[in-house]
């Protein structure tokens, strides 16, 4: 049975293949049907259609397409079935079924699972009885049975994350046959090679089955995770895997406790080699966090591999004569250490003062690490106690100090015999200097660090010279005297720093070098060091379990607590599955596959005859017809869309599709013309009627009057402006425009610093909205100026009200306006340009209205009052425009009352001081303190 | 899709003969301003019961002198002592003759029109005739009625039409005299060559024509896309165009060239040629062909009276 078998049902349909070439030559003869249409100019189209365009038949690839329908018919009625079954079972005696259901089969577990029903199918058809049994269960039961109850058996097992029991199996299968001789036996196998299970096999082989199966997984990718483990670059990864062929690389993925994934790295295998490696070249505070490794895309429990605490940050206990004084930080080593070990390492400080108590309540933490720094003995009833940690494989790391150099000569707890007393480079009475360091030694913890050039040694312990010093010797200073030395004592170990933590001795540490040196010191600690104590055994409780597939679970009530004796690893079995034992605080990971194991491949032992192997994808018998009508029927609607596209049948749609798109586009381009356009002022779109006048206006400042209807008085505002304006660019640096005249109703009003408005009774009255439109233009700062022109009938205390005032007042009653007053005699009305004391126009006698200044009470106090603000309205009733008004040979065309020129001199004035008021709001009343100011500077 | 152009049946004159009086009804009375028409304001129609130039006898007067002696009947003269002229009643009335191309191509009708190009011709045709004898001249039709003039001619040329069974392609034109008018309604797509050649000779004889060209909208638009097989209505040979929006451009430039080219010669000529599409209403056509026929083109459209 090869991989691609196929079989037809009706052979004899393949004839109809020889039909093809006939529907070939049809097929050539039929170009799709044209469109017919009449038309009367013929003779007109004749003589355009130079030649015959239309083609005689229909393109080639077409036809290979009808061609392609046509065959797939031809052979889907053949009914062809792929891999058809047509083993039958030996019905010699029961069929004898061996299904592994370890680790490795949770991938394809369902189709295993298809298998062997299959296979109970066929016995079941043959009447044999059917004997089936799993490998990796407790108990094998291999008596033959009805094809129903090994049914039922097969569907309520499920793959387990152990390895397969072959020898158990078999030797199951042997006692339940006895004497029977087997007809079928059918391996299911894993793949997986079990050494115990030999000699069972040959045994089994040795009855002689009639016909031998062996179902293999063809699956090439096999890898089993063997071991993690932190090392000082990285987290290395090995693995294991069965087919070594060629080179593979995987890709490995690290997770957290949630299964985030952390890192990912690359498992690398060589041709020919079963071992693969990866580095997951991580910080080290993230490789803390890794609770399992998994290998992507891949779904059995040896694919991932548990972490337990050996691979987690170290426990460091802190060991200080004196205390932390957290005054001056800097001056005790613990700020130091704590600060270079932090990142790395969880700390733990004692809070017993006494030392020997503090070192029995570290040691009851048990820590990886035990830090003393400059403890010059230790007590007496403390030593074995310490002695024995460091044997069980505890990191004894300290530091030299005064009290170290003090301390007795037989101090069990220093890696190398040292000389009594300090030495000291550089001092004031010596010749030596500071020294630097040498290269790291090639042997130690630190090898492979750059050299540091900063750090320089003041004073150091020295080591008594000894034959194994250099060996012992991790760093040394350029002169060759150690600088940090280290000796195995049992399962531990003993680094001594010759120089203290602190920032005295030496200023390493303040280096970078040297929280890397004591990372790398810290490295070499077991972080399980002194949890098992020797001699006992430790029963764990499971306290996450691995599933067959590879996920993490809670345990279910059959796994078993974990017995590890001491000294022995601990193995998986169908009670202890892979997992975590344990509790929360502390556990211990058993993974599928133990270090140094590895995969081997199964192979039957030798027999007289050959096993047929087959593998478990695509086993099973597909009836391929439909698959082939439904392409046929899917090409036809192909080739129908084809015709109908070249018929033309779409060509409308399309030429309307296309012009939408057109129009959508040309919109588009539109849009965003006009959104690149739209800085430009020029641009016509947003150009307005009346845009040319505001521009126009724009550059200059202008004088504007109120058009009231009345020509009579609308020329006396022109004229009066225009005189204005004259003398305001005569006299000022002031050069207005020419005067505009304003329509309250439509012009805009926001163009013009001041509107003069002369109130006339004949005229008609403002709208409602010019009114709110003058409140507005107020309001934004501009001011109005009325003039009612009745100085000689109104305004006074008659109580006779002409009718400009009544006007006016009309007018001001839909106005927000502030309180008024006449201009008072220090406001900056009378100082803005020239010194005036009243405003008169052609007529004299009426005052000028202002805004009524808010701050009454300093009115003594300045010389000026402080318009913050200019008034927004001023009314005189004494006719300015008129006495303004000159015509264009310079002579005033209204006489003024009284006939006066010195009169209409200062009409002029007025108007000068009103524009610079408005202009310049309170800069004239700051001006006023000059003189003041100059003469405080004494000038 | 659907075809855009299909043929129809021929129309039946009496339907025709229907819409052609509507047509008529906008149409002002045609009185066709010839300037050999000299004196109309002679009391009857047309006041050609006189003496002038024609082929009938009017009258024998004696011969005053000065007068012309090839005019002189002698026969007459010699029964007495007097010489008498014969006067031939003046043939001013002028006989228009219409004809509308009946054939096979003109029953062409597309979905963008609403009538066959022959239809619309049956319709122009007797609105004319309907204009034409309700303004007293005569009608007649070439192959098909002998002038007439009666009020009703119009019926009577429909119902001759509907009697003449066969097609005949172009009219016989020889009975056709000097100074009538000839309106050819055709939709003219033979080669201009060939057109011009078969009304180059009428035109020599002094027969002034009017040709209306009616033409569908989809001749001239050509508006067919794809693989599309023409037919040729009249002679059913087919043209298959693999994808015809391909000669949009050439075909629509040779079909206009030849309308371009069959205008210029007839005007050359001296005859009025109009196109006329059939999805535009008929009256267009037959105000033009009423303005052309009174004489001055532009000028000869009187207020309506009726």
């Amino acid at each position: 049975m090869s991989a691609l078998s196929l079989a037809f049902g009706a052979p004899a349909v393949l004839f109809g293949l020889l039909a093809l070439p006939v529907i070939w030559w049809l097929l050539r003869l039929t170009p799709p049907r044209p469109k017919a249409e009449i038309f009367p100019p013929l003779r007109i189209l004749a003589r355009v259609l130079k030649k015959e365009e239309t083609p005689s038949k229909s393109p080639w690839w077409l036809t290979a397409l009808r061609l392609l329908i046509a065959a797939l018919i031809v052979v889907a009625l053949a009914q062809p079935v792929m891999n058809p079954r047509n083993a039958q079972v030996d019905n010699a005696g029961p069929m004898v079924l061996l299904m592994d259901n370890g680790w490795l089969t949770a991938q394809d577990w369902n189709q295993r699972v298809a298998v062997a029903n299959t296979m109970i199918n066929d016995a079941e058809a043959a009447e044999v009885p059917v004997a089936i049994v799993f490998s990796a269960e407790n108990n094998h039961n291999a008596s033959p049975d009805t094809a129903a109850s090994a049914r039922e058996r097969l569907n309520a097992v499920s793959p387990r994350p152990i390895n397969s029991d072959h020898k158990g199996a078999v030797e199951a299968i042997l006692s339940a046959m006895g004497d029977t001789p087997i007809g079928t036996l059918a391996i299911l196998s894993d793949g997986l090679h079990d050494a115990n299970a030999d000699g069972a096999w040959q045994d089994l082989l040795a009855l002689a089955p009639a016909d031998v199966r062996l179902f293999e997984s063809n699956d090439r990718n096999v890898v089993a995770l063997v071991s993690a483990s932190n090392a000082a670059n990285g987290f290395s990864v090995s693995a294991q895997r069965l087919d070594t062929s060629s080179a593979m690389t995987t890709k490995i993925a690290a997770n957290d406790s949630q299964g985030r994934p952390l890192a990912q790295g690359e498992l690398q295998f060589e041709a020919g080699s079963s071992d693969g490696t990866a580095l997951l070249s991580v910080p080290f505070e993230l490789r803390n966090d890794f609770a399992n490794i998994s290998i992507d895309q891949t779904a059995n429990a040896g694919a991932r591999f548990l972490l337990d605490e050996s691979a987690r940050r170290r426990r460091v206990g802190l060991l200080s004569a004196e205390p932390l004084d957290l005054s001056q930080p800097l001056l005790s080593p613990l700020y130091y250490l704590t600060r270079a070990l932090e990142p790395f390492a969880d700390i733990i400080v004692p809070e017993e003062a006494n030392l020997s108590d503090a070192i029995e309540e570290l040691m009851a933490q048990r820590p990886s690490v035990l830090v003393m720094a400059d403890i010059g003995t230790v007590p007496q009833d403390a030593e074995d106690d310490l002695l024995e940690w460091i044997e069980s494989g505890g990191l004894l790391l300290r530091f030299a100090g005064p009290r170290l150099a003090s301390g007795s000569r037989d101090d069990p707890f220093v890696p190398v015999e040292l000389r009594r007393g300090e030495r000291a480079l550089g001092g004031a009475l010596s010749w030596s200097e500071p020294q630097s360091l040498a290269a790291f030694s090639d042997h130690g913890a630190f090898a492979g660090m750059a050299r540091p050039d900063d750090v320089t040694v003041n004073r150091q312990i020295l080591a008594e010279p000894s034959p194994d010093l250099a060996a012992k010797t991790w760093a040394s200073l350029a002169d060759g005297t150690p600088l940090v030395t280290s000796s195995p004592v049992g399962q531990g170990r003993i680094v001594l720093f010759h120089v203290t933590a602190e920032a005295t001795w030496s200023n390493l540490p303040i280096s970078g070098h040297f929280v890397e040196m004591l990372r790398r010191a810290v490295l070499l600690s077991k972080t399980t060091a002194g949890q098992q104590s020797a001699g006992d055994d430790t029963i764990l409780p499971p306290y996450r379990l691995l599933s067959a597939n590879g996920t993490i679970t809670l345990p279910s009530g059959a796994a078993q607590p974990l017995k590890v004796a001491a000294g022995t690893v601990p193995t998986i079995s169908y009670d202890n599955p892979p997992g975590l034992y344990g509790t929360e605080s502390g556990f211990v990971a058993l993974n599928v596959m133990q270090p140094a194991q590895t995969l081997t491949k199964f192979e039957l032992p030798a027999f007289p005859g050959t096993p047929v192997r087959s593998s478990y994808i695509g086993d099973e018998s597909r009836d391929l017809e439909p698959y082939l009508l439904t392409a046929a029927l899917l090409l036809l609607l192909i080739d129908s869309i084809i015709v109908a596209v070249m018929a033309g049948a779409f060509s409308r749609l399309i030429t309307r599709t296309s012009r939408s798109m057109a129009a959508g586009l040309a919109a588009l381009m539109f849009i965003a013309m006009g959104l690149v356009a739209m800085d430009s002022p020029a641009h016509a779109a947003d150009e307005k009627p009346g845009d040319s006048d505001i521009l126009a206006s724009l550059d200059r400042t202008h004088l504007a009057y109120v058009l009231t209807g009345d020509r009579r008085t609308d020329r006396t505002s022109a004229l009066g402006l225009d005189g204005l304006t004259r003398f305001l660019s005569y006299r000022t640096s002031l050069e207005p425009g020419e005067p505009v005249g304003v329509d309250l109703e439509t012009d805009p009003l926001s163009l013009y610093p001041m509107l003069y408005w002369p109130i006339s009774a004949d005229a008609e009255p403002p709208s409602t909205e010019a009114i709110s439109r003058v409140d507005t233009f107020m309001k934004n700062g501009g001011t109005v100026l009325f003039d009612t022109r009745d100085a000689l009938a109104g305004l006074n205390a008659t109580g006779v009200v002409s009718p400009q005032t009544t006007r006016l007042r009309n007018i001001l009653a839909e106005l927000d306006i502030p309180a008024l007053e006449p201009v008072p005699s220090n406001h900056v009305l009378t100082k803005a340009f020239y010194i005036l004391d009243a405003f008169p126009g052609r007529y004299r006698g009426s005052p000028l209205w202002v805004e009524a200044a808010q701050d009454t009470d300093t009115i003594d106090d300045r010389p000026a009052r402080a318009g913050d603000g200019v008034s927004s309205i001023i009314i005189t009733g004494n006719d300015l425009a008129g006495a303004w008004a000159i015509d264009d040979n310079g002579i005033a065309v209204y006489p003024t009352v009284p006939p006066d020129p010195v009169q209409r001199e200062h009409a002029f004035r007025s108007g000068v001081n009103i524009m610079m008021y408005m202009l310049t709001g309170n800069y004239k009343a700051d001006q006023v303190h000059v003189p003041a100011l100059l003469e405080r500077l004494g000038q | 899709m659907a075809a855009l152009g299909q043929a129809t049946q021929a129309v039946a004159t009496g339907s025709a003969l229907a819409r052609a009086r509507q047509r008529a009804a906008h149409i002002p009375d045609l009185l066709v301003e010839a300037h050999r028409v000299a004196n109309t304001v002679i009391a009857g129609w047309h006041g050609r019961r006189k003496r002038g130039i024609g082929e009938n006898f009017w009258q024998f007067r004696p011969y005053v002198d000065g007068e012309s002696l090839s005019r002189i009947d002698w026969r007459r003269s010699a029964r007495d002592d007097n010489t008498y002229i014969r006067d031939r009643e003046w043939e001013a009335a002028h006989t228009v003759w219409l004809w509308a191309d009946t054939s096979a191509s003109m029953l062409f009708q597309s979905s963008l029109a609403p009538v066959s190009k022959q239809s619309r011709a049956m319709v122009i045709l007797l609105a004319l005739a309907e204009i034409l004898s309700r303004s007293g001249e005569r009608i007649a039709s070439p192959g098909v009625l002998d002038p007439i003039a009666t009020r009703n001619a119009s019926e009577r040329l429909a119902t001759a039409i509907d009697l003449q069974k066969s097609q005949m392609h172009f009219p016989d034109v020889a009975q056709i005299g000097r100074h009538s008018d000839l309106v050819l309604i055709s939709d003219f797509l033979d080669p201009a060559e060939a057109v011009i050649e078969k009304l180059a000779p009428i035109a020599k004889r002094g027969i002034r024509g009017h040709v209306l060209e009616i033409c569908d909208p989809v001749e001239e638009a050509f508006p067919y896309r794809g693989r599309t097989q023409f037919i040729d209505p009249e002679s059913g040979s087919k043209i298959t165009a693999g994808r015809a929006e391909t000669l949009h451009d050439d075909y629509r430039r040779t079909y206009l060239a030849r309308r371009e080219s069959i205008s210029e010669n007839l005007r050359r000529l001296g005859w009025n040629f109009i196109t006329h599409h059939t999805d535009q209403p008929a009256s267009t056509a037959l105000v033009a062909l009423h303005t052309h026929l009174s004489g001055v083109p532009g000028g000869g459209i009187r207020t309506v009276t009726a």
